[in-house]
């Protein structure tokens, strides 16, 4: 149990961080962003190339790709979004996806096929009770964690917390108070950015890096965001916890001490649980009441 | 009016000349269909290499009856419908007089009815789900059925006296076919533990956890690619478990010793023995293209089937039931990587297989299985 649990953890940070990018941008500009899942793994391409092939320290090489993914993130919003956006919000949708496709490119063209991995090899495990997690693990779980937290906070407890609050909640209004909207815009999509880059980097840490990993990294992070409700910064992360622990949940437990379900419906299993809880709260888990028109 | 009678006669013209077959000057034409692309694509690029090699030294020698050889590749990306697209293309638009491929098992299962239809020969230098064996007279490969490959595994595992075995497989056909010969060969209640995940999880985690519970001597990692396969390894070496794992072609990848680096220490796999760097051959193919992405042996692999097929036009002529029915009394050809002929099947004769195992980093031959 406690080993699904940490496994679940392990799962659901890699979620959580990817969700939470997307649910920032979803939330605040009402913007699908569909190269999320490439914009993370170039984070992760980035360290890796950073620290295998220039041999700089692994923290450096973090930074560095958090860099790559701000920068990054900030030239799609500059290019794919901002001058799309306003007119229609389902035109980024368009030029995210085709962005996406650019940047599978790019993936392929600056670090070839082969699948790599930020830090080869066996990690030293630790064991607790029944359970095992590697140092590495710990500290990705942990820095997860601290980086929601500190979201969150930012978010709800801070001046500059309110101000972005202020531009989800009417964007015209908030302008008229003196709230440089278009700047918060930009900003929020940096940190988009490099919420998904430290997806990609805990996943080249974790496992390993593979250009085709980019979409099912989406949509995953899509099921997140649409069962934790619409634009609900909090209920896209704990929906992305909800989806991993389940998935670990499904195959890792002898079901009524009688059977365990395959491992090829661990991702379905998961999924169809989402569609059924929305059949009855089609707003989304995490949302109170819904505001019917 | 008179534009539109003029323009359909020269299109009409143009098909016809597209339909003509090649003339004597014009060079033959072989297709080539593998994965050059996606996660096995390691595999791809050294089967085509090998083929690039024979090509330019059949050239070189002046071509196949005085006529050059032309390969025009495809990407089949581990996957049927690429490769169905790809081998239409060949055969309807590029023309080609036989096709060399496919790399996957799931590639050449498409593929074959296909080239059965047209009547071209498709000669696979690396599938090897069992299935092929009935996929039609057009189809041969070098490369043996994994039939085979998993009663080689049953016979090691009877003589190492492993009697609890757990398989971990990947949902594709290559390794449901693995998994079901060896379902079929090891005794019953053998196996303890069968599961089959999605293509490309990376996550075994709380299958590993199960597994914890289960008493077992060997585990077979059977996975479609290498970084899946060096995910399992990993994540069972990180889980504690100290049993042997082992593994078949795919994982016989030196992109499986650089993922997984440690954990692959004392690991196994079960496959055709490769060419030596030191070989001849291996010794040409890294004077041109350095040291194998994946593995020699698909390189050598790629090398021969290209000259088996080049050796059926040369004697039998383009047509394809000509060179199908040259290839069914084939003899004996001297391969790289051995002398082979083709049973009734189309399938390869004369190739064994060999225990390889991971030592200080490197993959070793600790012996060799004679299968009967």
């Amino acid at each position: 149990m406690v080993q699904l649990f940490i496994n679940g953890l392990i799962a659901g940070s890699l979620g959580a961080l990817v969700a939470g990018g997307l649910a920032l941008v979803y939330g605040v500009l009402g913007v699908f962003n569909l190269a999320l899942g490439q914009m993370a793994l170039i984070g992760g391409y980035s360290t890796w190339w950073l620290h295998q092939s220039l041999h700089l320290p692994l923290s450096i090489s973090i930074l560095g790709g958090l860099l790559v993914g701000a920068l990054l993130a900030w030239l799609t919003f500059e290019i794919f979004v901002n001058p799309f956006y306003r007119r229609h919000r389902f035109l980024p949708l368009v030029t995210t996806i085709a962005l996406s496709m650019i940047l599978d490119g790019a993936i392929l063209l600056l670090f070839q096929e082969r699948p790599r991995s930020i830090v080869p090899g066996l990690k030293k495990m630790v064991q607790m009770g029944d359970a095992r997690i590697s140092m590495e693990q710990v500290g990705l779980i942990l820095i997860t964690f601290v980086l929601l937290a500190s979201f969150a906070y930012v978010l709800h407890s801070t001046a500059f917390g309110r101000k972005i609050r202020a531009v989800v909640q009417h964007e015209h209004a908030a302008w008229s108070l003196g709230i440089p909207a278009h700047i918060l815009h930009r900003l929020i999509f940096i940190l988009s950015g490099v919420l998904a880059a430290c997806g990609g980097i805990f996943l080249g840490i974790d496992q390993n890096l593979t250009p085709i990993f980019a979409f099912p990294l989406t949509i995953k992070a899509y099921a997140a965001i649409i069962a934790g409700g619409k634009g609900n910064f909090w209920g896209a992360i704990l929906c992305a916890y909800l989806i991993a622990f389940l998935e670990q949940f499904v195959v890792g437990i002898h079901w009524f001490g009688l059977f365990y379900v395959p491992a090829g419906y661990q991702q379905s299993v998961a999924l169809v649980f989402i569609i059924f809880f929305l059949l009855f709260k089609p707003s989304g888990l995490f949302v109170r009441s819904a505001r019917a028109a | 009016m008179k534009y539109i009678r003029l323009l359909s006669v020269t299109l009409l013209l143009a098909l016809v000349a597209c339909g003509q077959p090649a003339g004597n000057g014009e060079p033959v034409k072989i297709g080539l269909i593998t994965p050059l692309t996606g996660e096995i694509a390691a595999l791809g690029v050294d089967i085509s290499h090998g083929a690039e090699l024979k090509l330019a030294e059949m050239n070189a020698a002046g071509g196949i009856q005085g006529r050059l050889v032309q390969l025009v590749m495809e990407d089949g990306r581990c996957s049927g419908a690429d490769a169905a697209a790809a081998i239409q293309k060949l055969i309807n638009i590029d023309h080609v007089v036989a096709v060399h491929g496919a790399g996957c098992s799931s590639e050449s299962l498409a593929a074959a009815p296909i080239a059965e239809a047209a009547g071209i020969v498709l000669m696979s230098p690396s599938s090897s789900n069992p299935d092929l064996t009935s996929a039609g007279d057009f189809f041969f490969r070098t490369y043996p059925s994994d039939d085979l490959k998993t009663t080689a595994m049953a016979q090691y595992f009877a003589q190492e006296g492993f009697k609890k075995v757990a398989i971990l497989s990947e949902d594709t056909d290559f390794c449901q076919g693995v998994r079901m010969g060896l379902l079929q060969k090891l005794d019953e209640g053998a196996v303890v533990f069968d599961e089959v995940v999605d293509p490309n999880t990376k996550d075994f985690r709380s299958l590993l956890t199960r597994l914890k519970k289960l008493d077992f001597d060997v585990l077979v990692a059977n996975p479609q690619t290498p970084p899946t396969g060096a995910a399992m390894l990993q994540q069972m070496r990180e889980a504690g478990f100290q049993q042997l794992v082992i593994s078949h072609d795919v994982m016989d990848n030196t992109v499986v010793l650089e993922l997984a680096s440690e954990a692959a220490e004392g690991f196994q796999v079960i496959n055709v023995p490769t060419v030596a760097s030191e070989a001849p051959f291996g010794q040409k193919f890294i004077a041109v293209y350095g040291e194998p992405q994946a593995n020699m042996a698909w390189g050598a692999y790629g090398y021969d089937t290209l000259g088996v097929l080049a050796q059926a036009i040369e004697k039998a002529g383009t047509d394809g039931a000509a060179m199908r029915d040259y290839l069914y009394a084939l003899d004996s050809y001297p391969a790289v990587v051995g002398d082979i002929s083709f049973d009734e099947n189309g399938d390869v004769l004369g190739i064994h297989y060999a225990l390889r195992e991971v030592q200080d980093g490197a993959f070793v031959q600790v012996a060799d299985i004679a299968v009967e």
